[in-house]
């Protein structure tokens, strides 16, 4: 005989208990490990999913504009966002293909078939940006008429990490680059390889910038691409050493002196001999003043188009001939003007095709004549800083930068002084990103261990529950031990030997139940919580870190569970022991009143943090304070008399008062997640101001006005979902710009260290972005701070900026993408139609305010549909639980119910007996957790405008109630089987 | 030597302490015998289980061999009851999980020296007559026969004191008998001191020492 022997003699008798005391922990471990499986699963499936649409690419090279296709050793396509029929955010790459390809699920929504015919519309490549005189606007869209060469199946290439379906058209390259008329040039290199030093590789056109070589005068004239210089190229260029003059040149739509007008004419300003002294002087060219009729000293206006506010408008300057200059030698160089498609080209004026309206009546013959003549020469030259004051722009306040002499290393050494990446062309570790951002934004292991959580509890409760019972069930023998000579502490170490054992031997079968558990979940995401995840490629992937971070977890708990259930039981004597005395509840019940009233009172004190604070700690206290209120009742010395039988039942309740609490405990603890989950639901929005939203996915610069409809445009720099139908973890989220006059003075002000004030969603900004209020991060080199947070908003998935900061950060990014709109009273659903039929060139896609909220609140709701699902399993764990515990208590007063049937009890009454009791505990424990739960939630459903959902949760915990009581009548039936007179034999 | 001096022991009571001893006292030498009778609820089981160090009087002192055991740390307490006390109670409590021998040795199992044991087990069993249910479980025995199992479990590590508590209590006659008498003649041939309560007249008419508690004191009996 070994301390081994005893002990597996020990397991082996009491099998029934130890068996369900190893289920419990088996539940637990199964139910932390497979929380712990579905958020690797997820991240797994996340991460495998991106990876097979990347293909073997691990980085990009990329640029809002093209560039050669053979810049580095790689494949070069073209990737841009269109519209495909009526489809809009469709992926559009040019590659290598004979024929066109779209995958099967954007073939879906076009109902498309190889052979169909299909238009795609994608932004027309411009280098003149959009918001500048000489933007193409009303030119802004290519639409290209497709044949579908074939439907492609799984995997399709994408570079946007996505959980959903590719909605995408693959288009030859060649095709792609001749009707975009970019011979030999795309906008993205795939590199299988780690990212190239582009610095080695890029040439300044790469850049959208030349060198042009001009005889006269002798020198270098560099330029752009968008006739605009940028203001860091323009710095560096500047600053190499080299003798350099900035000169802008502008259109101005006249020159005039009194009734004397030349219409549409170039003007540069510069700093050379040409300008004048003061900024208010103007210098003409002889031809000009012979024109206007002009001396020195007279007052001449320019008049021309700037872009402000989103429209053209037409200003004016005054200045004072200070010079008149001949047509001739500097004064007379077509080159100050850049090229402007359009103008440049034509023959004669009235051929120009300028983006800008033209007024044709106002060319004269000798207009005409200059322009055959002298073409794009100035006819008048002011200061370049007054130039740079007019028609400076965001884009650049220079049209080209002049170097002398001619210097043959000028272009290197601009190309090496010059960052590619300031000049929009970088190197994006797609592979690595896409892997960080397969971590998620939403970790499912967490969630699911928080949803889990009652779950957990339940089982671990149960643990213990039933390892008390079976230590009740031993209470002699602990006695006999006792006096046979075993200390308490060899005892005690006995039966945590046992617990030891069964918390191993649970956690070994708690993996099973772990991949059981997690395939479960999995299924739940691919089918009844598919909002959740907005995917069904999700499957398990069993791996061993979550397994035995359940197993140590359900391992550790479990055997606590048995050392918390084995705290007390050497504080009897054995003689007590001996005498079947109980091994619970030494504390008094005044010490329950005072710990249940201290939890009370922190209850109380959590009530005034925010929401999230109230519901998990003051519920949560509530309930603690509930219970140990209730204990201190049951564990009172005094009873009510007994006067019927239902009484008598109830007196029964105070027998083995721990039991009972942990019975309760079990119900409310469920009733209350179940409960407060239901609470939180959001199934409809209030109307506010703006009834539509809508979203173009090529940008508009003019609206077309409706009557009675007020757009509120939103700029809009692409980037990742960051709302919360996104499972990827946002990298670089969308980001917002509101007009100028908005509700958010916030966005305006001025952060010290020059962080950007941004404002997020609070759902976005807490589970995406994973930010605070306040926190200060950063994004593509820049520093965000988010300032406020907005509730339950329409703007989920982006961050918003002020417009001021928006176009110093994204100067290139033109137009509107996302607007809000306000409708007259019931036009709604009319305007929606009336702008997605005129605008469904741009991908325009009008949906109701409260559509969109919805979509956002259907995956909360799914979320909370999820922790209510488990809370159920949770809450059917507790009703095993309270069975178990009732057969248990009938078991044990199986004597004392035989006594009472030989004494003249039917079983009707003895069933009214026990049932009194169980019914008794059930009601305390679904009241408990209610009454908690509507008082933990009672800020987060005024919130909402006090919407209970009475319906549903009557039913659910009438539900419970009905399982508590069938669970009941079982036992107690079970119990009334046995035998009168073995029954009282054993008496 | 068992000396037990003046004890008394109370237990609270929403009246007040209810007094179960008062003022016991008694001593014996190895080799001496007693039986303690009384009327139910006369204290007779409590006064056993202060003599055992089971339950610590309430005033009063119980020395075995020189030793208070109430005055000794848990640990050694237990160590104490291990070595220098056997019990047998009127309800045999042997461990249904274990087996005849098994039960037998289950307070070696905290002993020092544990080789000699199963070899003592053995003929233990054989002197009360079980040599062949060794391997049976305590279901498989009869009441007579499971309390002979726990005479040679209280025997197995020659204890000076062997209490029993009612150890007939729960037998037919002839078990009884034959309990009674192995009880005796092993506790002869032990040379324990050995104190039994008992109701049972036949068998406390087999000690030469019998008293009887009356009103919470101890008496000669017929006194």
């Amino acid at each position: 005989m070994r301390l081994y022997t005893l002990l597996a003699r020990n397991l082996a008798w009491y099998w029934r208990t130890n068996l369900a005391v190893l289920l419990g922990v088996a539940t637990a471990t199964g139910v932390l490990g497979g929380a712990a499986l579905v958020g690797d699963s997820v991240r797994a499936g996340l991460r495998d999913l991106v990876l097979a649409r990347l293909g073997n690419t691990v980085s990009i090279v990329t640029r809002p504009g093209f560039f050669r296709q053979d810049l580095a050793a790689g494949t070069p396509i073209i990737a841009l966002e269109g519209v495909v029929g009526h489809e809009a955010g469709v992926e559009v790459y040019g590659i290598e293909t004979p024929q066109v390809l779209i995958t099967a699920a954007l073939a879906k929504d076009l109902g498309a078939r190889p052979g169909d015919d299909i238009l795609l519309r994608i932004p027309k490549p411009s280098s003149i940006p959009l918001e500048s005189l000489h933007g193409r606007r009303d030119d802004a869209i290519r639409t290209i008429r497709l044949t579908v060469g074939q439907v492609r199946d799984l995997p399709s290439f994408s570079l946007r990490p996505q959980q959903g379906d590719v909605r995408a058209i693959y288009v030859p390259l060649a095709r792609l680059q001749r009707d975009l008329n970019q011979p030999g040039k795309v906008n993205t290199l795939l590199l299988t390889h780690a990212p190239v030093d582009l610095k080695q590789h890029y040439t300044l056109a790469d850049v959208g910038l030349r060198v042009r070589t001009l005889d006269n005068p002798s020198c270098l004239s560099l330029e752009a691409d968008s006739a605009l210089i940028g203001d860091s190229v323009a710095t560096a260029a500047q600053s190499l050493g080299f003798r350099t003059q900035p000169i802008l040149t502008y259109l101005a739509n006249a020159v005039r002196m009194h009734q004397h007008e030349i219409p549409y004419s170039l003007v540069t300003a510069l700093d050379s001999n040409l300008a004048p002294a003061h900024d208010d002087g103007i210098t003409l060219n002889d031809w000009a003043a012979r024109e206007l009729g002009a001396n020195i000293g007279d007052p001449v206006t320019l008049e021309y188009y700037v872009w402000r506010s989103d429209a053209l408008h037409t200003e004016t300057a005054p200045f004072r001939v200070e010079r008149i200059v001949p047509l001739a030698g500097d004064a007379a160089d077509p080159n100050f003007a850049p090229d402007y498609p359009g103008i440049t080209e034509s023959r004669n004026l009235r051929d120009w095709d300028p983006p800008f309206p033209l007024d044709m009546s106002r060319i004269h013959p000798a207009d005409e004549q200059y322009w055959n003549r002298y073409r794009t020469t100035p006819k008048a030259f002011i200061r370049l800083a007054r130039g740079r004051e007019l028609w400076g722009t965001r884009f650049g306040s220079l049209t080209s930068i002049r170097v002398f002499p001619p210097s043959p290393h000028f272009a290197e050494s601009l190309r090496a002084a010059l960052d590619p990446a300031r000049a929009g062309l970088t190197v994006v570790p797609v592979r690595s990103q896409a892997l960080a951002a397969a971590r998620g934004a939403t970790d499912f292991g967490e969630y699911f261990t928080y949803f889990s959580f009652f779950l957990m509890a339940s089982a671990l409760l149960l643990t213990g529950l039933f390892f008390r019972l079976g230590i009740e069930q031993r209470t002699r023998e602990i006695g006999v031990l006792r006096s046979l000579g075993f200390s308490a502490s060899r005892i005690r170490t006995l039966f945590l030997l046992e617990g030891a054992v069964l918390a191993v031997a649970g956690a070994g079968a708690g993996i099973g139940v772990a991949l059981f558990y997690g395939a479960v979940v999995l299924l739940g995401l691919r089918t009844w919580w598919f909002d959740a995840v907005g995917t069904r490629l999700l499957s398990l992937h069993a791996s061993i870190p979550p397994l035995a971070l359940g197993a140590a977890a359900g391992m550790v708990t479990g055997l606590a569970s048995v050392a918390w259930t084995l705290r007390r039981h050497h504080s009897f004597t054995p003689r007590a022991l001996l005498a079947g005395a109980f091994l619970w509840g030494r504390l008094a019940a005044c010490g329950r009143v005072v710990l249940g009233l201290l939890a009370l009172l922190l209850a109380s004190l959590s009530l005034f943090a925010n929401q999230t604070a109230a519901f998990f700690f003051a519920g949560t206290l509530l309930l603690i304070a509930a219970l140990l209120f209730q204990s201190a009742w049951l564990h009172a010395r005094k009873s009510p008399a007994i006067g019927s039988l239902v009484a008598l039942g109830l007196r029964s309740v105070r027998y083995r008062p721990g039991r009972s609490v942990l019975c309760i405990a079990l119900i409310a603890s469920a009733t209350f997640v179940i409960a407060s989950l239901d609470a939180f639901r959001r199934d409809a929005s209030p109307p506010g101001p703006f009834p539509l939203v809508a979203d173009s996915e090529l940008p508009l610069i003019n609206i077309p006005p409706l009557e009675g409809v007020q757009f509120i445009p939103f700029r809009l720099h692409p980037g990742d979902d960051a709302s919360c139908l996104n499972l990827y973890q946002p990298q670089n989220p969308r980001i917002l710009a509101p007009p100028p006059r908005n509700p958010w003075p916030l966005l305006d002000s001025r952060l010290p260290g020059g962080a950007i004030p941004a404002i997020a969603d609070a759902n976005s900004m807490t589970y995406s972005l994973h930010r605070k209020l306040g926190e200060e991060f950063e994004l593509a080199g820049v520093r965000y701070r988010i300032v406020a947070a907005l509730q339950d908003s329409v703007f989920q998935g982006a961050l918003l900026i002020s417009e001021e900061n928006f176009l110093r950060l994204f100067p290139d990014t033109a137009g509107y993408r996302f607007f809000l709109i306000h409708t007259p009273p019931g036009k709604a659903d009319e305007v929606a139609r009336t702008l997605t039929a005129a605008l469904s060139d741009y991908g325009f896609v009008v949906q109701p305010t409260a559509a969109r909220l919805a979509s956002f609140h259907k995956v909360e709701n799914t979320y909370l549909s999820t922790f209510r699902a488990l809370g159920g399993l949770g809450l059917l764990l507790g009703t095993v639980g309270l069975a178990a515990v009732l057969m248990r208590n009938a078991l044990e007063r199986r004597r004392e119910l035989a006594l009472l049937r030989a004494v003249g009890y039917r079983p009707r009454h003895l069933l009214t007996m026990v049932l009194a009791e169980n019914v008794f505990l059930l009601l305390m424990g679904l009241s408990t957790g209610a009454v908690c739960a509507a008082f933990a939630t009672a800020p987060a459903v005024l919130a909402r405008g006090g919407r209970v959902p009475a319906a549903s949760l009557a039913i659910l915990l009438a539900l419970v109630a009905a399982t508590g009581i069938a669970s009941s009548s079982l036992a107690t039936a079970a119990a009334l089987r046995s035998p009168l007179l073995d029954a009282l034999k054993s008496e | 030597m068992l000396e037990i001096s003046n004890v008394t022991k109370q237990y609270p009571s929403p009246r007040g302490p209810l007094t179960v001893l008062s003022g016991v006292s008694l001593a014996l030498n190895r080799g001496e015998a007693a039986a303690i009778m009384g009327p139910s609820g006369s204290g007779k089981s409590t006064l056993l289980y202060i003599a055992g160090a089971l339950e610590p009087p309430t005033a009063g002192t119980v020395t075995l061999g020189g030793v208070n055991p109430y005055t000794i740390p848990e640990k050694e307490l237990a160590a104490f009851r291990n070595q220098s006390i056997g019990f047998v109670f009127q309800d045999h409590c042997l461990l249904p999980q274990c087996s005849v021998l098994e039960n037998v040795l289950v307070p070696t199992l905290v002993a020092n020296d544990r080789a000699a044991y199963p070899a003592r087990a053995r003929d233990l069993l054989r002197q009360v007559g079980l040599e062949d249910r060794l391997g049976h479980r305590p279901a498989e025995l009869s009441g007579g026969e499971k309390q002979r199992v726990a005479l040679a479990r209280a025997l197995i590590l020659r204890p000076a004191l062997l209490l029993c508590d009612e150890p007939t209590g729960n037998l037919d006659e002839a078990s009884a008998e034959m309990v009674a008498a192995l009880l005796l003649e092993l506790h002869a041939r032990q040379q324990t001191i050995l104190i039994v309560v008992t109701h049972n007249l036949a068998l406390a008419a087999r000690f030469s020492s019998r008293y009887e508690l009356r009103h919470a004191t101890l008496h000669p009996a017929g006194a």
